[in-house]
């Protein structure tokens, strides 16, 4: 369809001989295969649903073509790929609906009367399927008690839906005021575990909710069956305030269904590296500091797809969002990390490893090839440097030959007396200054090297802190949830994992390496961690330190053996 | 449905030995039970058994 000619005339639809449900009704009603898919869409112009048309290709039926003078509708049209270059993004990407089916206790497939509050949106909506007038689907008749059930897909472990929505309470409390307004005879009894009306003004309207006679009772229900005859839902709940097992029939029941990350957020987090929270949303890169930020420097988000929030805070996220690219694409020049990797070509073994752990998507890398850093990009983690065992990338400022100075100045005079650790810069290590400023005593034994994520602590730097006589080394980082590096520090773990096998291999006790996650807030943490160091330390004895030196030196390179020798060698003349 | 197993951990700090759930694909943080450590070691799978 071309939007320009199309002048919304309808003629189309009503000769198009295609009958399907209509999404935006909820499937409520149905729609043509040509249609405006909602009522204020912007341009108001009909869309073509190519799933739908009877085809095209030979035209099979051709009717809406015909009949459209301004001859709008063309069926060569098709969709294109649009390349933009864009100074900064920002993503929008909404939310999805829980779908209750498999809440089978509700009954959702089973009972018609049961709907969710998305449909219960469209049947007392002006413009739905049923012009406003609040009807049952099984009879069309106006129902006179009806039932809310809240936290359906919500607040819910079992289901793997353990956060809330945020967004149903005030919903339902908005639904329940809407129907005491169109039909005062009604009878609203709204079934909940926790009333979250939070916001501005949000106390006040949950209280009018009350005032005008909706009944809230506390207890989500436990099964719901249907009368056979008069196709009213008796709804069973434990009310928890009084302790009692109640009965109510009721004639409609609403579901308050949940929400969720939008279905296709995989893609974008995989086009624009991004990370998700264990709930599938969008992880931002400081939950305090840098609400609106993408890890990936000229990402911004807004709205759903960060988290669940309503209309308001999106719209301010939103507002913040364009501000924050507004002041980037103003600014005209970036300000680019100065702690970034250099790959040295000639070093580099091809193996592709540094690129697979760099969870910026820094580094560009093909089989066979070089890697390369995209500098722009890398934020200086240090995880490709603590991977690659060839020494072929050089982390600026804080180099393989800086950091094991530092472990062999530190560990130079009586090792044996230290608890020698790492800690990264933004968590472990301010957690450090925490412990000091709040004056929490701890063992004054303890040497700490910073480095700016627990990823650039390399198996090289750990062994060497033990060749070094170090009894015992700790590895410590940012919370899984706080990692500056969006989720560099699981690299830590699988490293620690590998060193305590090594460890043990090499028999020495594994115990004396130890991994511990410390936040900027947890001074006291760091100083009960340090005490504890500190009475492991106390159980090395000199023997175990002086077998780690030599059980873990490392391996001379094994000599190209004799024939390839000769082979290569010249013969002489 | 998610494939997850249970698997043996031990803890590196107090060494206490426990089993948990591992979900493939997972992305969590562990800390042992009874000393709330995160030198969490992990040893050996045990059994398969279906997740919600």
């Amino acid at each position: 369809m071309d939007p320009e000619l199309c002048n919304a005339c309808g003629e189309c639809a009503a000769v198009c001989p295609v009958v399907a449900p209509d999404e935006f009704q909820m499937g409520l009603s149905s729609r043509r295969a040509i249609y405006i898919p909602f009522p204020q869409a912007v341009p108001c112009s009909y869309i073509l649903n190519m799933d739908d048309c009877l085809g095209i290709n030979p035209i099979a039926c051709g009717k809406c073509a015909e009949v459209c003078e301004k001859k709008a509708i063309d069926y060569d049209d098709r969709g294109e790929r649009v390349i933009r270059e864009v100074g900064a993004i920002i993503v929008a990407t909404g939310l999805d609906v829980y779908d209750p089916t498999e809440m089978d206790e509700y009954g959702y497939t089973r009972f018609d009367n049961v709907i969710t509050s998305m449909e219960f949106e469209r049947l007392i909506c002006a413009g739905g399927p049923t012009d406003g007038h609040f009807l049952r689907p099984s009879d069309k008749e106006r129902p006179k008690r009806i039932g809310f059930i809240q936290c359906v897909g919500s607040r819910n472990p079992k289901i793997g839906r353990p956060y809330c929505s945020n967004i149903c309470c005030m919903n339902t409390v908005k639904d329940t005021l809407l129907l005491a307004d169109h039909y005062p005879d009604t009878q609203n009894s709204v079934f909940y575990q926790d009333i979250r009306a939070f916001g501005k003004s949000f106390e006040d309207m949950f209280q009018r909710s009350k005032e005008a006679g909706t009944r809230y009772i506390r207890g989500l229900p436990g099964d719901i069956e249907e009368d056979p005859v008069t196709r009213n839902l008796i709804v069973t709940v434990e009310n928890t305030t009084s302790g009692k097992l109640e009965r109510h029939e009721l004639e409609m029941v609403v579901l308050s269904v949940g929400v969720q990350p939008s279905a296709d957020r995989d893609k974008l987090a995989s086009m624009l590296t991004l990370s998700k929270t264990s709930d599938g949303f969008f992880m931002e890169s400081h939950p305090k500091l840098k609400p609106v930020d993408a890890p990936t420097r000229g990402v911004y988000f807004a709205g759903f797809c960060e988290s669940p929030k309503d209309i308001k805070d999106s719209v301010c996220q939103a507002g913040a969002a364009a501000s924050r690219a507004g002041a980037l694409l103003n600014a005209g020049k970036i300000t680019i990390e100065a702690i970034t990797s250099v790959i040295d070509d000639e070093l580099c073994s091809k193996c592709g490893l540094c690129a697979k752990v760099c969870p910026y998507g820094a580094i560009t890398w093909q089989k066979g090839e070089v890697a390369a850093v995209v500098e722009a990009a890398c934020a200086g983690c240090g995880a490709c440097g603590a991977t690659c065992t060839f020494g072929a990338i050089t982390m600026r400022h804080f180099t393989d030959d800086q950091l094991l100075a530092q472990v062999r100045a530190v560990l130079e005079d009586r090792p044996e007396e230290k608890v020698f650790g790492f800690a990264c810069n933004w968590c472990s290590y301010a957690g450090g200054d925490m412990a000091g400023i709040s004056r929490i005593q701890y063992p004054s034994t303890n040497r700490v090297i910073r480095t700016m994520c627990s990823a650039r602590v390399s198996e090289q730097m750990v062994l060497e802190a033990f060749r070094c006589g170090a009894p015992v080394v700790l590895v410590s980082g940012c919370h899984y949830a706080d990692c500056h590096y969006i989720d560099a520090n699981r690299q830590t773990v699988k490293r620690v994992q590998n060193l305590w096998n090594k460890l043990e291999k090499a028999g020495v006790r594994p115990e004396r390496l130890q991994l511990e996650w410390i936040s900027a807030a947890e001074g006291q943490k760091f100083a009960k961690v340090m005490r504890q160091m500190e009475e492991l330390r106390k159980t090395v004895t000199a023997d175990e330190i002086a077998h780690a030196r030599e059980a873990l030196k490392p391996k001379p390179k094994k000599k190209p053996k004799a024939a390839e020798t000769d082979k290569a060698a010249p013969t002489p003349s | 449905m998610a494939t997850a197993t249970i698997e043996d951990f031990k803890c590196m700090m107090c060494g206490h030995e426990y089993e948990d759930k591992v979900v493939k694909g997972e992305d969590v943080e562990r800390s042992c039970p009874k000393c709330r450590s995160n030198s969490i070691r992990h040893l050996k799978k045990k059994k398969v058994e279906k997740a919600n």
